[in-house]
C-alpha cells in the first residue's frame, strides 16, 4: 500500500490513499504506516480519501496511536468523511484521537 | 368515487405501459402474476406520487414523528386496500374489464405478505392503516424476511409445514433504498481505554458489520391524502465477500460468512415464544433496533443541531419486548456517538420510548442470557449493567428496598446463567407502559409488575386494541358495508363509532332481511371454498361457528372438540338433537415445535372424520379445517360467521382482535370474560353475546387454592365422563391406537393450566342457549346487528388516537379531534 509521507513544519502527514481499510488490507497499513512511525512521533493521518473503514481499520489506527503515545507522541486525523467518522463515533475512538476537518488545522494543532 | 371514462382511459393505458415497459410482456402474453404486477406497478405510481406529496407536507410543517417498531408486521394482501383507500376501485375494475381482465381474480392472485405470526403482527398492520388515515406523520419499522410465516398443509390430520417464500416474485409494493443502507455492528469486545482528557472511555473494537438495506411499503390512509412508509430491513453482507478470507483462497468460507450475514433478515421465527436463548434471534431483534435507531436519528438531524429537541419532535413505540434493546441502543447513540452527557441521555431516552406490554404470562416473557449479550453486544450489555446499577441504586435508597423486591426490579435475574430481562428493561426505560386491555392492563399492574407500577405509577396505562375497519369491515365485507352505507352513510368508515346509528334498524324487519341475505350469501361463498378446499358440502342454513385463531392450549381449542363430542353422542347415543345443525369452522396454525398445538389440529380432524361420515349426524353436524389460515383467508372467513368462539381461559389472553373481527361482521360471541371480550360486552351487551366459565379471579383463586379437582366433575357429571373417555377409547382414531389417550390423562390433570372440565358444562349451557337463539332467525339477527352497531370503540382509529393523545403528546391531528367531539354524543345507550 502506497502511503506517501510529507513533512510540514516538523510533522509528518501521511495520506491514506485507498477506499477502503478493512480485514482485506489492515495487516499492509499496518505494515506500510511503520517507517513513518518510526521516523516522527509528531504524526498526521489524512483519510480523505478513505470511504470506509470496519473494526480492523479502525483497529489497526488505533495501534498507531498507541504507539506514538507510548514515545510521548501524537497521531492526529484528518479529513474523515461523514461515513468513516460514524465508524469512529460508533466505537467512541473520536474521543482518544485529536481529529481535526483539514491536514492544515491538524498541523497547526501540534505547535499548541 | 365515481368514475369517469377519461380516468379509466388513463388506467387503461398505465395498465398497458407497465405491461410492456416494467414486465418486457405484450398484454395478451400476461400470466395471472404478471397482470397482477402490472396492476399493482400502476396503483403504485399513484402511491408514490401521494407519498412525495406526504413528505413534503411533512418537512414543511415539521411534526412530532411516530415511530412504531415491530419485529413482525401481518400485512396480508395490498392491493384491494388501496384501490378502496385511493377511491379508485371501481375505475381499476372498469379499465381491467375494458382489457379483458376481472379485477376480483386480479385481486385474488397476491400473495399475502405473512411478515408476522398472528395477533401481535396484524395489530402492528391495522395500527399503520390507522395511522395514514389519521394522517399522522408515522413510519413502521420491521424485518424485511425473505420467508414469512410457513405455509400449512396437512396430511393424514398433520400439519405439515411448507417454506412461504413470498419475496420470490420481487413485491411490487417495496421501494429499494440504498442509499439509505445503513451499519449494524455486531460481536466483537470491549477495551477499557482512556480518552484524550483521561476519562474512562471503553471502545467496542473487533465487531462484524452487517448492512441493512432498506424496502419501503407504501401504506395509503383511507382518502388518499397520506401515505405514510413501513420501513423493512433487508440484512447483507458488508462486501460482497470478506476480502481477507476471499484473498486467502478460501472461496467457500468467503461464501459461508455471506450468508449468514444474509440469513439475518431470512426467516420470521414461526412462534411468538420459546425463542430465547437463540443468537440468530437475538442478533435479529437488535438488527431491527440498530437499523430503526439510525434511520430515526438521521431524519431528526436533518432539522436539528443538537438533541435538546429530540423527546418532543420524536416518539418510539415498542410493540412488546422485542425491540427492547432500543432502550440500550438509544442510550448508546446518544451517549457514545453524539457525546450527549448520561443523565440527559437517559432523559431523553425514557421520554421517547413507549412500550406496549402483550404478555402476561411470566414464563413468556423475553430474556436473554447475560453470556450471550456479552458475545452479541458487549456494549449495550456494558449500557444495561450500568442502567441497571443506576437504577437499583436509587430504588435501593428507599426505606422500600428489600432484598426480594431489588431482586425482581433487577434489569438481571439472577439465574445460571444470568439473564436480561428485557420487558424490565422496557418498562425501566419507556415513560409510557401500557396494556392491550382493561383486564390485561390491571393485571400487567396488580401481576405482572406490581413492583414497577409501585415505583412509576404514571407511567401504567391502558389502550384497549382495535381494528381497521377499512380491511375488516370495508373490504373484507362489501355486501355489509353496502348495506351499512344505504342505512345509515358512509361516515363509519372513518369513525365507527356512528355505526351505533345502525342501532334503530335492528327492529326493522325489511332491514333484517337484508342483513341475513348478505351474511347467506358470505356463507354461500365460505361454503364453496370449503368444498373446493376439503371436498365437504356444509349447508349455508347451518349455523356457522367458528374458531379462527393460533392453536395454543391457552386458545382452548380443545375445549370446542369436547363440545362437538359431546353434541355429537348426545345425538347418536341418546337421540338428542342439537337445537340447530351446525357447521363447526377450525383454521389456525400451530408453532412448528409445539407438540400440544399439533396434536390438536389432528385431534380436530380427526373428530371431524368420524362425524363427518357418520350418517346419524349428517344433517346437523359438519366439522371443517380450512387450511393455511392467515390475512386473505381471515377476511372470508370472519364475513360468514354466525357465532365467534373467543373461549381463552379467563386471565390468558391480553385482548385478542379476531374477537372484534368477528363482532363487527355480525358474528355473535360465544367467549369467557377474558382480555377484550370484557369490553365487548360492556359495549354490546351481555343478552347479546353467550357468557360462559369462570372469570379471571376465580381462576386465580382455583390455581392459588389448588381447588382444581378434575375427576370431581368427571365423577359427577356422565356427559363429562363420557367425553372424556372418548380420548382412551380410539372412537377417534381406529386405525390409530392410543394417539389421542394423552388428552384424556392431560384433562384430567389437577394441573391442567386451562382448567378444561371446569368451564365445560357451562360452556355446554351456553351452546345449548346459542343453538336455541339461533332458532329465532329474527332475534339472532337482531343480536347480530347490535353485534355490529356497537363495535365502534374497537376500531384502531381510536386506539391509536388514544396512543397520540395519552402517550406520544400528538395534537391536531384532524380525526383525534373528531372523535373526541363524535364519540361522546353517540356513546351513551
Amino acid at each position: 500500500m502506497e502511503i506517501p509521507v510529507e513533512q510540514v513544519e516538523g510533522v509528518s502527514v501521511a495520506t491514506l490513499d485507498v477506499d477502503e481499510l478493512d480485514a482485506g488490507n489492515s495487516p499492509e497499513f499496518k505494515r506500510d504506516i511503520a517507517p513513518a512511525l518510526q521516523a516522527n512521533t509528531k504524526l498526521v493521518l489524512d483519510l480523505s480519501r478513505l470511504r470506509f473503514v470496519d473494526s480492523s481499520g479502525l483497529g489497526a489506527i488505533l495501534s498507531c496511536l498507541r504507539l506514538l503515545s507510548a514515545k510521548n507522541g501524537d497521531l492526529k486525523l484528518c479529513g474523515l468523511s461523514k461515513q468513516v467518522r460514524a465508524a469512529f463515533e460508533l466505537v467512541r475512538m473520536h474521543r482518544v484521537f485529536a481529529i481535526t476537518a483539514t491536514r492544515e488545522e491538524a498541523v497547526h494543532a501540534f505547535a499548541h | 368515487m365515481p368514475t369517469s371514462p377519461a380516468e379509466v382511459s388513463g388506467i387503461v393505458e398505465s395498465l398497458r405501459r407497465h405491461a410492456t415497459y416494467s414486465l418486457g410482456k405484450a398484454w395478451g402474453d400476461l400470466s395471472p402474476i404478471d397482470l397482477f404486477n402490472a396492476v399493482a406497478l400502476s396503483v403504485r405510481d399513484r402511491l408514490i406520487e401521494t407519498m412525495l406529496e406526504t413528505e413534503e407536507r411533512y418537512r414543511r410543517e415539521d411534526p412530532k414523528r411516530i415511530n412504531y417498531l415491530s419485529i413482525e408486521f401481518l400485512m396480508g394482501q395490498s392491493l384491494g386496500n388501496h384501490l378502496l383507500n385511493l377511491g379508485i376501485r371501481e375505475s381499476y375494475a372498469q379499465a381491467l374489464g375494458r382489457l379483458g381482465a376481472n379485477l376480483s381474480v386480479v385481486e385474488e392472485g397476491e400473495q399475502d405478505a405473512a411478515l408476522g405470526n398472528g395477533g401481535l403482527g396484524r395489530l402492528a398492520a391495522c395500527f399503520l392503516d390507522s395511522l395514514a388515515t389519521l394522517d399522522m406523520p408515522a413510519c413502521g419499522y420491521g424485518i424485511n424476511y425473505e420467508y414469512g410465516l410457513f405455509r400449512q398443509e396437512i396430511d393424514n390430520g398433520y400439519q405439515r409445514e411448507k417454506p412461504d417464500n413470498w419475496l420470490a416474485q420481487n413485491s411490487p409494493w417495496e421501494v429499494a433504498r440504498p442509499d439509505d443502507a445503513c451499519y449494524v455492528p455486531v460481536y466483537g469486545r470491549i477495551e477499557h481505554a482512556t480518552d484524550r482528557k483521561g476519562a474512562y472511555n471503553p471502545m467496542w473494537m473487533d465487531w462484524k458489520v452487517i448492512v441493512g438495506i432498506p424496502y419501503d411499503m407504501l401504506i395509503s390512509g383511507y382518502g388518499g391524502r397520506t401515505v405514510n412508509l413501513l420501513r423493512l430491513y433487508s440484512a447483507r453482507s458488508s462486501h460482497d465477500f470478506d476480502m481477507q478470507i476471499f484473498n486467502g483462497g478460501d472461496y467457500f468460507k468467503a461464501v459461508e460468512q455471506k450468508i449468514a450475514s444474509e440469513t439475518i433478515s431470512k426467516v420470521l421465527y414461526p412462534s411468538d415464544s420459546m425463542v430465547e436463548g437463540r443468537e440468530l434471534r437475538l442478533i435479529q431483534e437488535y438488527f431491527l433496533v440498530a437499523c430503526a435507531v439510525r434511520d430515526i436519528v438521521r431524519k431528526f438531524e436533518r432539522s436539528h443541531k443538537t438533541f435538546s429537541r429530540f423527546a418532543s419532535r420524536v416518539a418510539i413505540q415498542l410493540n412488546d419486548t422485542h425491540p427492547a434493546l432500543t432502550v440500550a441502543e438509544l442510550m448508546r447513540v446518544l451517549v457514545d456517538e453524539k457525546d450527549l452527557e448520561w443523565e440527559e441521555a437517559w432523559n431523553i431516552t425514557r421520554a421517547t420510548l413507549g412500550y406496549t406490554n402483550h404478555t402476561l404470562a411470566p414464563e413468556a416473557l423475553e430474556k436473554w442470557p447475560v453470556p450471550l449479550l456479552e458475545k452479541v453486544l458487549p456494549r449495550h450489555l456494558q449500557i444495561i449493567l450500568e442502567l441497571n446499577k443506576c437504577f437499583l441504586n436509587q430504588v435501593g435508597g428507599t426505606q422500600e428496598g428489600s432484598v426480594e423486591r431489588i431482586r425482581r426490579l433487577s434489569l438481571i435475574e439472577e439465574s445460571t446463567p444470568q439473564q436480561v430481562r428485557m420487558a424490565n428493561l422496557a418498562m425501566l426505560g419507556s415513560h409510557s407502559i401500557n396494556g392491550v386491555s382493561a383486564i390485561h392492563s390491571e393485571l400487567v399492574k396488580t401481576s405482572l409488575a406490581p413492583d414497577f407500577f409501585a415505583l412509576f405509577p404514571e407511567r401504567f396505562n391502558n389502550k384497549t386494541n382495535g381494528i381497521t375497519p377499512r380491511r375488516w369491515l370495508l373490504q373484507s365485507n362489501p355486501g355489509l358495508a353496502s348495506l351499512i352505507a344505504t342505512a345509515v352513510g358512509e361516515t363509519w368508515i372513518t369513525d365507527l363509532y356512528r355505526l351505533r346509528l345502525l342501532e334503530s334498524h335492528a327492529e326493522d324487519a325489511g332491514f333484517r332481511a337484508d342483513f341475513g341475505k348478505v351474511k347467506r350469501a358470505n356463507k354461500v361463498r365460505l361454503a364453496g371454498i370449503i368444498k373446493d378446499l376439503l371436498r365437504l358440502n356444509v349447508d349455508p342454513d347451518s349455523l356457522f361457528d367458528v374458531q379462527v385463531k393460533r392453536i395454543h392450549a391457552y386458545k382452548r381449542q380443545l375445549l370446542n372438540v369436547m363440545q362437538i363430542i359431546d353434541e355429537y353422542l348426545l345425538l347418536v347415543d341418546d337421540g338428542r338433537q342439537p337445537a340447530a345443525p351446525r357447521t363447526y369452522i377450525f383454521s389456525g396454525k400451530a408453532a412448528p415445535g409445539y407438540w400440544f398445538a399439533k396434536q390438536i389440529i389432528k385431534l380436530i380432524h380427526n373428530v371431524g372424520r368420524v362425524i363427518n361420515n357418520d350418517a346419524r349426524a349428517r344433517e346437523w353436524i359438519k366439522i371443517a379445517f380450512i387450511p393455511d389460515y392467515r390475512v386473505s383467508l381471515a377476511e372470508k372467513i370472519i364475513p360468514a360467521a354466525d357465532l365467534s368462539e373467543q373461549i381463552s381461559t379467563a386471565g390468558t389472553e391480553a385482548s385478542g382482535t379476531g374477537n372484534m373481527k368477528l363482532a363487527l361482521n355480525g358474528a355473535v360471541t360465544m367467549g369467557t370474560l377474558d382480555g377484550a371480550n370484557i369490553e365487548i360486552r360492556e359495549e354490546i351487551g351481555e343478552d347479546n353475546m353467550f357468557i360462559f366459565g369462570l372469570n379471571a379471579a376465580e381462576v386465580q383463586t382455583m390455581r392459588e387454592e389448588k381447588s382444581y379437582r378434575p375427576w370431581d366433575y368427571y365423577a359427577r357429571d356422565p356427559r363429562v365422563k363420557r367425553v372424556a373417555d372418548t380420548f382412551s377409547s380410539n372412537l377417534f382414531c381406529p386405525n390409530e391406537p392410543d394417539v389421542f389417550t394423552w388428552i384424556f390423562a392431560n384433562i384430567l390433570d389437577a394441573n391442567d393450566e386451562h382448567l378444561h372440565l371446569a368451564d365445560f358444562t357451562s360452556y355446554s349451557e351456553a351452546h345449548q342457549r346459542a343453538g336455541d337463539a339461533y332458532c329465532d332467525r329474527g332475534r339472532w339477527t337482531r343480536m347480530a346487528i347490535l353485534n355490529v352497531a356497537r363495535s365502534g370503540k374497537f376500531s384502531s382509529d381510536r386506539t391509536i388516537s388514544e396512543y397520540a393523545k395519552e402517550i406520544w403528546d400528538v395534537r391536531g391531528s384532524r380525526l383525534v379531534e373528531d372523535l373526541t367531539n363524535a364519540a361522546p354524543a353517540l356513546q351513551p345507550l
